[in-house]
């Protein structure tokens, strides 16, 4: 079992002001999830509207956790729109993403650079 | 006369603990290592493993009036089947199938039922139970299981 943790918010410079990149790793289930949801939901109310959440080294994501991160998106599209991308490649996580539906309301990337880049170019 | 060998290849345990959060990691604990035993490959332990969270989630969202009620975990496996079933107090609560629409609860029965063979779920005045099985794969008989 890997233990459930979320890192410091990542800095990059020139990402701008509204991008905010959350770290997250281990197995997130419905007892971690309320402390997924407080640290997302801090950053849209930080007016972050563009997030990013490198799941590299999440190997395990709950229906609970895949409702933080749907409600995610409706919040930030409840408030002035937004995105939330998301960085994994873990064959199983992006399973579950797939059978939920959550990837017809997230994007998912291979690594934190290839989300960066995308939400450069999207403004 | 010597028992069918359902009989005698069978093995069950049973776990019991209490309706809290902090307990899932516990039973995925006890379902990848009775699923490990039973001779599934990697992708089927962790659609077991992911399927047997997502029941015992629900049993403690919904099954428990409080942290001190108990969940009661139980697993057979025999010739053909390795079946996980978890009994709580409540009223199980049926999840919404929605499609490609992400919704939030509208997730836990849908995933079960795409991730195992089979998913039953028996309700009675008593309570809910929720019975979970995957097939044992063709050509591993349970003592080759065991033996591995």
């Amino acid at each position: 079992m890997r233990t459930f943790y979320i890192g410091d918010d990542v800095q990059v410079q020139d990402a701008g002001p509204a991008v905010a990149i959350l770290v997250i790793g281990g197995e997130v289930d419905y007892e971690v999830s309320p402390q997924l949801k407080a640290r997302i939901m801090r950053a849209i109310k930080a007016g972050k509207r563009r997030l990013i959440l490198d799941l590299t080294d999440v190997t395990f994501i709950d229906s609970t956790a895949i409702g933080v991160l749907a409600g995610a998106v409706e919040r930030l599209d409840e408030t002035g729109g937004g995105s939330l991308s998301i960085v994994s490649e873990h064959e199983k996580v992006l399973q579950i993403f797939e059978i939920t539906g959550l990837e017809s309301v997230v994007t998912v990337h291979a690594s934190r650079e290839d989300a960066l880049a995308a939400v450069a170019m999207t403004g | 006369m010597p028992p069918p060998s359902d009989t005698i290849n069978a093995s069950a345990s049973e776990l019991h603990m209490l309706a809290r959060r902090s307990e899932l990691g516990i039973a995925r604990k006890y379902a990848e290592d009775v699923a490990a035993a039973f001779g599934l490959d990697e992708d089927s332990r962790y659609e077991f493993v992911y399927a047997v969270n997502e029941a015992v989630t629900n049993a403690i969202r919904h099954g428990a009036s409080d942290e001190e009620d108990m969940i009661h975990m139980s697993i057979v496996a025999d010739s053909e089947r390795l079946t996980f079933a978890v009994s709580d107090r409540g009223t199980f609560v049926m999840p919404e199938v929605e499609g490609a629409e992400v919704s939030p609860g509208g997730r836990g029965l849908a995933l079960m039922a795409s991730l195992v063979d089979e998913v039953d779920v028996h309700i009675d005045p008593g309570g809910t139970t929720v019975r979970l099985s995957k097939v044992r794969p063709p050509g591993l008989n349970s003592a080759q299981a065991q033996a591995g």
